[in-house]
């Protein structure tokens, strides 16, 4: 069985623009910002100490989250597009369920982040969520790597809580990645241990994919000439 | 299931009635709520930036005659965008994607490859223009929303009937025929074709709010300030707009 | 101009629904202290230690045996065929890879192996299949429930052994016919819950 892999392909510049939000804000700019919006799901700063711990959990929980938008738009646009009612039955209730799974992640780490959370992000998913196979193929591969981050992540994850509520949706992710293999008939667990990657080695892969890209341009600052 | 396999009777030794010392379970930061799957998709409308200039064909084979050529830009200097109303791949595996297009005739239509357009952007809404009532409606997952009277085309210079979309959205400017924002839309003036930016019909506002509703423009959509104001904040780029 | 209000899709702000819409939407953990550098939630819990990591591999190593064991039983009892028996096999490895770690790791503090005395049905295609989905959520819910309470360094080795169990539990869920993946996040059971259920059930002898 070859090895299925996210296609690589050069690099966009807009993302270095998109991810340099990836990198969470200084000590100082949390404080800031801190006390705005829903600060009750933030820590409240009466532990400075716990500060850069907080500051370092936002950033994982941001790059987790920009993870499941990718992979919940991927999924919820090849379902409104109509790429999935064209798949045969049991594909179709796996692709459906999983797009119904990553929704759910991105609202819940989307109201933990409340103003924390990093701008939606743009995507282009060119020919990989267009065809039946092409989707296939590449959800396969992005949930064996959905399963390497969260099992690398969750490691450095500082809040015991969230540890917790990590381990429970690497299950789950796991489960969409078995899953998968076993629509396509590649083993679904393959080995005894499964390989965690760090986030520099993830953000990688998906900055080779070229999925992640900038807005764009359709508002202007100039006066209409339009017909009047 | 505890049925078949029934506890094993007299079953000597065994685990200790209780993992002493383990802690409880550690309690999840977050719960995800309840997985949805999708609703209906009838109310949603698809755009895609076009991303390298590319000619629009009658069918979706590369040896099929071009109908037009999509340009990557707009006159206003925005990125062009397409409306896509269907997919198919072409005998060598090739996606094509049938596109409305912002040219005359107005109603245009073409294939062009999915390689040269971007990321598919998604709107649940949908502006209605009723030439005859002189008024617009905006639509949202199909429920009306905003109901507001418009100026439309005079006599010899009507605004086109037909499907277009939002294409683009100009702010911060200074033209008051054209109130505090714009929208230029795929529809074109039949009659405005040496205009210098194409003649594209516009939705926008107007210093002259006592002429609307009327048919009073050169074929844009008029409507007074508050009102594209209250549309604007509702008008995603990529809205479809059904003149009648 | 006639603003009309902004109507939802029929029934969506209803009452009941609002109710709904709040566990719908998710939870957030009681106090709001989502990233509080606490316990989780607020409370505070012991810390980790080395004693209480002893106790928790321990735990996760019973489950293996009897998973492992489980396998063999299985195995060795020829009855299963076709893909039931490539999983049983496949999973019967990876278990006693997972022993082998979780023993190692433990060294002398490590459990004795428990006794296991499987009913035959567990080891017919029907009874297998339905056996196996039980053993590996259970795992699967005790490890949830754990993986916080260890210290840092192990969670890493932890996390990519939890991963496997529930690529397994999906794997013969797939097979059993039920939905690989029934939940968006999957919850943590008391371990004292868990090995009653298995003693119950005669996993645990």
């Amino acid at each position: 069985m070859t090895p299925l892999t996210i296609r690589d392909v050069d690099r966009d510049e807009a993302l270095g623009e998109a991810l340099s939000e990836l990198y969470g804000t200084t000590r100082a700019g949390f404080l800031r910002t801190a006390a705005l919006g829903s600060a009750a799901m933030l820590a409240t700063l009466l532990r400075p100490a716990d500060a850069a711990a907080q500051v370092s959990d936002v950033a994982i929980l941001n790059f987790g989250l920009r993870f499941e938008r990718l992979q919940a738009t991927f999924y919820t646009q090849a379902e409104e597009m109509g790429t999935i009612g064209r798949m045969k039955d049991a594909k179709q209730e796996w692709a459906r369920t999983l797009g119904a799974h990553e929704r759910a992640h991105v609202k819940i780490i989307e109201r933990v982040l409340g103003p924390k959370a990093g701008p939606r992000p743009f995507f282009d998913f060119g020919e990989a969520n267009e065809t039946p196979a092409a989707f296939t193929r590449t959800a396969v591969a992005m949930e064996d790597l959905t399963v390497a981050l969260l099992t690398g992540i969750t490691p450095q994850v500082h809040d015991r809580g969230l540890i917790s509520a990590f381990a429970g949706l690497l299950t789950v992710e796991a489960r969409h990645a078995a899953w998968a293999r076993h629509l396509v008939g590649a083993v679904p667990a393959p080995r005894a241990f499964d390989e965690a990657r760090s986030i520099d080695s993830v953000r990688g892969a998906v900055d080779r994919t070229n999925f992640i890209v900038g807005k764009p341009k359709t508002g202007a600052r100039r006066a209409p000439r339009y017909a009047g | 299931m505890t049925a078949a396999f029934a506890p094993r009777a007299n079953a000597p030794g065994g685990e200790p009635a209780a993992q002493l010392g383990l802690p409880p379970p550690g309690v999840p930061a977050f719960t995800p709520g309840l997985p949805r799957r999708l609703g209906s998709t009838r109310h949603l409308s698809h755009w895609a930036p076009v991303k390298r200039s590319t000619p629009a064909r009658s069918a979706p084979d590369r040896d099929a005659p071009a109908v037009a050529t999509l340009a990557t830009t707009t006159p206003e200097g925005t990125r062009n965008i397409v409306a896509v109303l269907a997919r198919r791949t072409d005998r060598f595996g090739r996606p094509w994607v049938r596109v409305r297009l912002a040219e005359l005739p107005n109603g245009t239509t073409g294939w062009v490859e999915r390689a040269a357009l971007g990321g598919y952007g998604t709107v649940d809404t949908r502006l209605d223009i009723d030439l005859s009532r002189l008024q617009a409606t905006l639509y949202r997952a199909g429920q009306p929303v905003l109901h507001v009277p418009v100026g439309v085309g005079a006599p010899g210079t009507e605004t086109p009937r037909g499907e277009f979309y939002v294409r683009n959205k100009l702010t911060r400017y200074r033209s008051p025929p054209y109130g505090p924002v714009a929208f230029g839309t795929s529809a074109r003036s039949p009659t405005a074709t040496d205009w210098p930016a194409g003649g594209f019909v516009g939705i926008h506002g107007t210093d002259r709010p006592d002429l609307v509703p009327g048919r009073v423009s050169h074929g844009c959509i008029r409507m007074r300030n508050e009102d594209i104001l209250a549309v604007a904040r509702q008008l995603p780029i990529g809205t479809p707009v059904t003149v009648h | 101009m006639q603003e009309l209000e902004h109507v939802h899709p029929p029934g969506r702000w209803t009452r009941g629904r609002l109710l709904g819409a709040a566990v719908a939407g998710g939870a957030v953990a009681a106090g709001g202290a989502a990233l509080a550098g606490r316990g989780g939630a607020g409370t505070s819990v012991a810390a980790p230690s080395r004693d209480t990591d002893a106790q928790i591999l321990n735990l996760f190593l019973l489950l293996e045996y009897v998973q492992q064991d489980f396998y063999r039983n299985a195995a060795e009892a020829g009855s299963l065929g076709g893909e039931l028996a490539r999983f049983a096999s496949t999973v019967g490895t990876q278990e006693r890879e997972h022993v082998a770690f979780l023993s190692k790791r433990l060294g002398s503090r490590a459990r004795a192996r428990p006794r296991t005395d499987f009913d035959e049905r567990m080891t017919a295609p029907d009874g297998f299949r339905e056996a196996a989905v039980e053993l590996e959520e259970a795992a699967i819910a005790a490890y949830v429930g754990q993986a916080a309470n260890l210290t840092r360094g192990l969670i890493g080795n932890v996390a990519v052994l939890l991963s496997v169990e529930a690529r397994q539990a999906a794997w013969i869920r797939s097979i059993a016919g039920v939905s690989p993946a029934p939940r968006a996040a999957d919850p943590a059971r008391k371990p004292d819950d868990v090995i009653a259920d298995l003693r119950r059930k005669g996993f645990i002898a």
